[in-house]
């Protein structure tokens, strides 16, 4: 990972940019406007700072699923199956995705920042709760990378298509659900739960009484998609058959 | 003459590369309007009403958007990543033998995928124009002029990326370079927010920089916001560009080239 010291750099700077340009998006958005959806700057950037956090929490621990798709395509998956040890850790565990770093590092700062100005009134429930919405939003957030990837083991294409498109429906996580048609609410909402990756932790974070539900629904909704993204997984690694194409 | 028949063979094979993987292109176009609908969304909110943004309503906009989502979907086909995998593991060392220009045959491998693109392209705005209705479409001189700096979108880009990639003879890696690449563009040629609305400071950088004439330049004459003589007047800013861009990746090449080991293994 440290071998080439420039491209540690280099990816984390990736990471660092990405998130900037987000913050300059927001920045020219509500320049023009007090409110988006009734959302002001400051719960904005702390929706999209912890929607960051998340998707760069994946590149930093889980990026080997990414992979998948050539290794079926390959059938470079031999190795994996003889080890004694589950193998889809094995491949997620295979690459570090240094832009998370990056991710990280600015979507840190930008919760810190909207955290400090934002009007929310903190208890020792509040910080527990936090902390178990966001292992969750993380949860989820990586469960549905491993399912989209896992579709390579029936579609054996040597690229991660599908997956990408899922990660660029995650992408729209970032922003106030509301500001979407409804349909649209309905799929990040049911079908593939981005909704609960940043929007419905951080809502119940700024206004508890309201979405006192969010605070339950969001770790049912990762442990089901956990379940049911190793199941997925596992289900594909049944099917492989070694050949490559 | 016979290296144009080699050359058509290159463009050829791109396209039925395009052709073979359908599915990973398919995918690719979806994973493209997605960031589109976030956009559309973000901006369908902000303008609501008769509001005005930049100079910029809501019909434009969208206008705007579509004429974005174009530019970005033109080369998302082209193998960036394979040239650049094959400078990094040292496979470039066989294309060199070959008797072809290695930048006109990257260029002409990068043309190959245009057709499905205009497709996905195509598909895209009807798509867009049943679910939202009518988009503004110019007339007459305007489209003319949408038409020239289209022109220059497909060369500008290709050296854009051709020069990235020739920075893999400095890195080990690419995808760094890649999201670098993409994400400055994004900013700066005005993909995610018109260049008007961005602060003093980004717009100065942008109007030295060559990213504005990939996007914001035929959108902006697209949806009406520039024309006459300033449309002319960016126009010839984007044919700059395209020849100063072949040329600095041709020299950027003849000094990368230096840099070249080839190890194996």
């Amino acid at each position: 990972m440290m071998e080439y010291e420039a491209d540690f750099w280099l990816l984390v700077l990736a990471g660092l940019l990405q998130q900037l340009v987000g913050l300059a998006f927001l920045g020219a958005v509500f320049a023009q406007v007090q409110a988006l959806h009734g959302w002001t700057f400051t719960e904005a950037v702390l929706l999209y700072g912890f929607a960051s956090f998340v998707f760069g929490m994946s590149p930093l621990f889980f990026d080997g699923l990414w992979r998948t798709a050539w290794l079926v395509n390959q059938g470079d998956l031999d190795y994996a199956l003889v080890r004694p040890y589950p193998v889809m850790l094995q491949v997620s565990g295979s690459y570090v995705g240094l832009q998370g770093a990056g991710d990280v590092v600015v979507a840190t700062c930008m919760i810190g920042w909207a955290l400090s100005r934002a009007d929310i009134s903190w208890s020792p429930l509040t910080v527990l709760v936090g902390a178990v919405l966001l292992v969750s939003a993380v949860t989820i957030r990586v469960s549905v990378l491993a399912a989209s990837c896992a579709i390579s083991f029936w579609l054996q294409a040597p690229h991660s298509g599908f997956a990408f498109a899922i990660n660029q429906l995650g992408t729209l996580g970032r922003y106030p659900l509301t500001i979407f048609g409804v349909a649209l609410r309905g799929v990040l909402t049911v079908v593939i739960p981005f909704a609960f990756t940043a929007y419905f932790p951080v809502s119940w974070l700024l206004d508890p009484g309201r979405y006192w539900w969010a605070a339950i629904v969001t770790p049912l909704v990762a442990a089901y998609s956990l379940i049911l993204g190793v199941r997925i997984y596992h289900r594909g690694v049944r099917r492989y058959e070694s050949a490559g194409h | 003459m016979s290296s144009y028949v080699a050359y058509f063979g290159l463009f050829r094979t791109s396209a039925r590369t395009v052709l073979a993987y359908r599915m990973s292109f398919w995918l690719g176009v979806l994973g493209g309007i997605l960031p589109m609908v976030s956009l559309f969304a973000i901006w369908g909110a902000l303008l609501s009403g008769e509001r005005s943004l930049g100079g910029l309503d809501w019909a434009q906009m969208r206008a705007y958007l579509l004429v974005t989502f174009g530019t970005g979907s033109l080369l998302a086909a082209y193998g960036d990543f394979r040239m650049a995998n094959r400078i990094l593991d040292g496979r470039v060392a066989l294309d060199l033998v070959k008797p072809v220009d290695y930048q006109r045959s990257r260029f002409a491998e990068a043309l190959g995928g245009v057709g499905m693109e205009l497709l996905s392209v195509g598909l895209v705005t009807c798509g867009v124009v049943i679910i939202t209705g009518p988009v503004l479409v110019p007339h007459g001189v305007q489209a003319l002029l949408f038409l020239a700096a289209m022109a220059s979108v497909i060369p500008l880009k290709f050296g854009i990326m051709y020069l990235t990639c020739t920075l893999c003879f400095y890195t080990q890696n690419y995808v760094g370079l890649f999201w670098a690449r993409e994400t400055i563009s994004a900013l700066l040629s005005g993909a995610l927010v018109p260049i008007a609305l961005l602060p003093g400071w980004l717009q100065a950088v942008s109007g030295v920089l060559p990213f504005a004439s990939v996007v914001s330049t035929p959108a902006l004459i697209y949806v009406g916001a520039v024309s006459g003589f300033h449309a002319v007047q960016l126009i010839l800013v984007q044919v700059l560009w395209t020849v100063a861009l072949w040329f600095a990746a041709r020299l950027a090449w003849r000094f990368a080239i230096r840099r070249l080991t080839v190890h194996g293994g």
